[in-house]
């Protein structure tokens, strides 16, 4: 199954340039639940709503708007968008390379993965290879829709990541919570130090997530012994959707609308 | 200045206990836009659209299932998973401790940062922690619940601070295995002239350099055109890709350019 995309365009490092597309890389809903229809339990899409015509609005009829005074817009078009720095809406261009050991994770935001498009797999590979041996990231911005991202693109079980940093105006001043130096008891800290030698272990995150399956598997179990499993009615797939990476820019948008508040 | 404090607990593994206060590290304050319809100009709402009858469905009206097969739900509170975590315990159990660059950067989601809380406690294991974890460059795994929900973190430290991490779950991450990468072939030449193009094109990690320029540039752009004025439509700027046959040539010229 070819993978939706979010985005296309190239990244490049000095002179070379690999097409590529943008995927998410997480999906907080891949062990979770479904929403649904309490009344004939059909599964609920989440989809845009016009409340003036009470009407869904198919993604073609749907254009970004910038409020400048309450209930007025000014709308723009992706080109528009794209206009504003052209030079980085299609390309993610990496300006320098890190040591991925130096990045503070505080700026770590959301992860992606690249994937080459046609005529792109070797120099893709390429660039996955070099940093894996040399443990470093490459730094680039890029603007997708409204937004620029500083971004470190990193190598990551042979894929490429690209994982959106936050600027460091955006990092809050932590002078006035800092802790005020003291004296450290030594009996203290070797009886601290003790306990974390104790607890080390290799990092198996699996584990946790494992876990709160198991969890989530328990519940289940005691709940379809209280209550059979509800059947979901088959729908009729919905026409007129767009085209597919559109419905994907969408709802990814919609995604981040969401969660930035 | 940090903001006001979002959460009081305290850190718990053997015989150590820290109470601390949580605060938000990250102040985001981007531009926003609204989706809207086009037609009519309406800002648009997300609803949720009942598959079947294409209308949509009322919050009180909405459940949760869980799908055990193909059509069949179990419905279930999510609350109810929440719960039986132990309730107002405030407290962040650390289950254990690992090297630092054991967490892979995909995991890693929102920082939080801790402050002693020194309401009512003598002594200073907040220090004494702070500086063993920095020094054994570890990190601690724990969990703890806050706000109905329990969450999954990494206790850290920087500076002389101490952080939570909090970590996405490993199920959550979509597999680089399902993404149908193939694999190429490289020469050995190709991958050493590579790696040495990136050790000359790598500098210190300094985010501060960075700054959005983007955003005043957007900001002007709509001012222009809430004023009326015509928006120049540009091109995007759309790199040449690499022949897969020149690429070792254009690794060649990118060192020479960078030497």
């Amino acid at each position: 199954m070819a993978v939706q995309g979010i985005w296309s365009g190239t990244i490049s490092f000095s002179l070379v340039a690999i097409p590529v597309r943008l995927v998410t890389a997480v999906e907080p809903g891949r062990v979770s639940f479904h929403l649904l229809h309490s009344r004939d339990y059909s599964r609920l899409a989440r989809r845009m709503f016009c409340p003036e015509e009470k009407a869904m609005v198919p993604p073609d009829e749907i254009i970004r708007g910038y409020e400048i005074m309450p209930d007025k817009y000014v709308l723009m078009t992706d080109e528009e968008l794209e206009s504003v720095s052209p030079d980085r809406s299609r390309t993610i261009e990496i300006i320098e390379f890190i040591d991925l050991g130096e990045v503070d994770p505080i700026y770590y935001d959301h992860p992606y993965y690249l994937i080459p498009s046609k005529g792109g797999e070797k120099a893709y590979q390429l660039l996955v290879e070099v940093m894996r041996r040399t443990n470093k990231a490459g730094l680039a911005k890029f603007v997708l829709a409204e937004r620029e991202y500083l971004v470190a693109v990193t190598s990551r079980d042979g894929a490429l990541t690209l994982i959106t940093l936050h600027y460091s105006d955006e990092i809050v001043p932590d002078g006035d919570i800092s802790p005020k130096k003291g004296t450290i008891e030594a009996e203290e800290e070797g009886r601290i130090r003790k306990s974390i030698e104790l607890m080390t272990e290799d990092f198996n995150p699996g584990k946790y997530a494992d876990k709160r399956r198991k969890k989530l598997m328990d519940l289940l179990a005691t709940k379809v012994k209280e209550k059979a499993p509800v059947v979901s009615p088959a729908a009729v797939e919905e026409e007129g959707e767009g085209p597919a990476d559109l419905v994907a820019a969408l709802e990814e948008s919609m995604r981040k609308v969401k969660e930035s508040k | 200045m940090a903001g006001a404090t979002i959460w009081k607990g305290s850190i718990h593994f053997g015989e150590t206990d820290v109470p601390v206060k949580l605060h938000s590290a990250v102040r985001e304050e981007r531009i926003q836009f609204h989706l809207i319809h086009k037609q009519d100009r309406v800002r648009l709402r997300q609803q949720m659209i009942c598959a079947l009858e294409k209308q949509p469905v009322p919050a009180d009206e909405q459940s949760k299932g869980f799908e055990v097969e193909d059509g069949k739900y179990i419905i279930i509170d999510p609350e109810e998973l929440e719960r039986t975590a132990p309730e107002g315990s405030r407290m962040i159990e650390v289950h254990e401790f690992v090297k630092s660059d054991q967490l892979d950067p995909v995991l890693l989601d929102r920082v939080y940062y801790l402050e002693p809380d020194l309401t009512n406690v003598q002594g200073n294991g907040y220090n004494a922690l702070a500086k063993a974890l920095k020094e054994m460059d570890v990190e601690g795994i724990c969990s703890w619940t806050m706000r109905k929900r329990s969450y999954l973190g990494a206790l850290q430290a920087w500076g002389g601070m101490l952080r939570l991490n909090t970590l996405r779950y490993a199920d959550e991450v979509v597999p680089a295995a399902s993404l149908g990468l193939h694999n190429v072939v490289l020469s050995e030449k190709e991958m050493t002239i590579g790696s040495e193009l990136i050790d000359k094109l790598t500098a210190p990690f300094e985010p501060r350099k960075f700054e959005n320029e983007h955003e005043k540039k957007l900001r002007d752009m709509i001012e222009k055109k809430a004023r009326g004025e015509n928006i120049a439509i540009l091109s995007p700027k759309r790199l040449q890709p690499t022949d897969p046959g020149q690429l070792l040539q254009a690794l060649e010229a990118s060192l020479k350019k960078a030497a």
